[in-house]
């Protein structure tokens, strides 16, 4: 009898997997309907809706009004981190001509040292010739304001968009395992970085931390601005430059569990 | 691939699937998956059983339905070949073992799925949803019969590998990489309302059907078995109550 009651489990069980798996997927397309990959520049103050009753956040919102001008909303998909950075970071670059002929040299030599790191050479081809194309057709357009707009269009098409965000995975996954020694330090357990890499950067959809920012940010040769607003008392919003004493030509609004884009 | 127009060129995905096809379009001594005629996200497959097992000399038969949003999200692999590891017509999910089931990396392809599904016949079914654990003997025959199966989308089986045993050495990276990936299976009923794969639907009901009656020999000897333990369940609970019974007496 002890095996029946086994098998009776087991398939108890699995229902409930498959249960939350159905609510997840429902949660899911909720939000893809409702949000775009990545918004419309928006005025700061439209942050007020979503805090009307709440003193302490309508404090923050009111100081970071006085610093930026305008936010543009990402998908809370868990990979929101790393489209708002890439996005945030084209966009700059598209400004000026020779910054972008620079970063596209770093991420033409970064596919060869990835497949060196021991990824694998077939698919990161794949990832890296759409992160290529994507860069070759926005250096293409004349102004910068058409590029821009072609940038938006782009990160708004699911396949281009989570192609880019696979990439930049890709390549905070390889920078933390280059620099190993330095990172290991930051994860907690007993994972390897590698393990980490495997588990919390490559997979789609999961969401980011400060570890994870250091390592795009280094893979990149950026500098981003988090700005940190959450419930704490104070009457202003926490501020970091990563990694510290840069300039950061990204700035990024950090709400508890999500990443939006800020502009000055 | 005549029917190349209907799909977006330019989406990603879609160049994937096409790069993928090209790279697995010559069988090895291993594997061999090619799209169908008519549908880039449906795939058949053929494996051949890893060797120095129970499965060696057989030969696995199956599908992949792609999802839509492939690479972003894992393909489903379903065996069609009765092999008494895996049950056959229902969906096995590639995932990273036990504790992250659901991270499936887009740098993964079918190539990492199939080489995984090749990793994991040996191992034990411990009772995981949609595993069989048969014994050796009952998988040693199967096999045999496996070479004789006939897929009615890709007709024979057997010549579908090549048979040149150059052995392919897998890449440090691959080697390391297979160790992480786990298969768990997933009750096909279940996920049904999972429409992008419904999408791709083909009715099969003809090869589930022969199937079915290949299968009817061995869940036989299953009932047999079954009947004999529910015959010793039966008769442990009647001496446990006649012992109870007796004890009343007594006091």
């Amino acid at each position: 009898m002890g095996d029946e009651f086994e098998s009776d489990t087991v398939v108890a069980s699995g229902n409930q997997d498959e249960l939350i798996m159905q609510q997840q997927r429902q949660i899911e397309r909720e939000i893809s309907e409702s949000t775009a990959l990545v918004g419309d520049l928006e005025p700061i103050a439209s942050l007020n809706n979503e805090y009307s009753n709440d003193v302490v956040y309508l404090e923050k919102i009111k100081d970071l009004a006085s610093k930026y001008k305008y936010m543009r909303r990402t998908r809370p998909d868990g990979n929101c981190f790393f489209r708002a950075f890439t996005y945030a970071k084209l966009e700059r670059l598209l400004d000026n001509k020779i910054d972008f002929a620079n970063f596209y040299k770093i991420v033409e030599g970064s596919k060869h040292a990835l497949v060196e790191l021991g990824f694998p050479q077939f698919t990161v081809e794949d990832f890296y010739d759409t992160f290529i194309d994507v860069l070759k057709r926005l250096g293409d357009i004349k102004t910068a304001t058409d590029a821009k707009k072609e940038l938006h269009t782009l990160f708004n098409e699911q396949g281009y968009s989570d192609y880019m965000v696979v990439y930049l995975r890709l390549l905070t996954s390889g920078q933390l395992q280059r620099d190993q020694d330095f990172y290991s330090c930051f994860i907690e357990g007993e994972r390897t970085v590698a393990d980490f890499c495997h588990q919390e950067v490559e997979p789609m959809y999961k969401e980011s931390d400060h570890i994870h920012i250091m390592a795009a940010c280094a893979a990149m040769n950026t500098g981003v601005r988090v700005v940190y607003m959450d419930r704490g008392t104070s009457k202003i919003n926490i501020e970091h430059d990563l990694p510290e004493g840069t300039q950061p030509s990204v700035h990024l609004l950090y709400r508890p569990g999500h990443y939006d884009i800020l502009y000055l | 691939m005549s029917a190349q127009t209907q799909y977006n060129l330019k989406s990603p995905g879609v160049k994937r699937l096409m790069r993928e096809a090209c790279e697995l379009a010559e069988p090895t001594d291993e594997y061999f998956a090619t799209p169908l005629e008519d549908n880039l996200f449906e795939w058949h497959f053929t494996v051949r059983g890893p060797p120095n097992t129970e499965f060696e000399d057989g030969l696995y038969h199956g599908r992949i339905l792609l999802p839509s949003q492939y690479p972003m999200q894992p393909p489903n692999i379903i065996l069609l070949t009765p092999n008494g590891r895996f049950e056959t017509n229902k969906k096995i999910c590639l995932s990273i073992s036990g504790h992250h089931p659901e991270s499936w990396q887009p740098s993964w392809s079918i190539r990492t799925a199939l080489l995984a599904l090749i990793a994991f016949m040996p191992t034990s079914a411990a009772g995981t949803i949609g595993s069989l654990d048969y014994t050796k003997e009952e998988r040693q025959v199967l096999a045999k019969k496996s070479k004789n199966w006939e897929c009615n989308i890709c007709g024979k089986i057997l010549n579908k590998l090549s048979n040149n045993s150059a052995i392919k050495t897998l890449t440090k990276e691959e080697s390391s990489l297979l160790s992480q990936i786990a298969l768990k299976t997933e009750d096909e009923t279940n996920t049904s309302e999972n429409n992008d794969n419904e999408l791709r639907h083909r009715t099969v009901n003809s090869v589930e059907n022969r199937i079915d009656t290949e299968f009817v020999v061995f869940s036989e000897v299953q009932s047999q078995k079954d009947k004999l333990w529910s015959l010793v369940v039966w008769l442990l609970v009647f001496t446990i109550t006649l012992l109870i019974i007796r004890r009343f007496f007594f006091v």
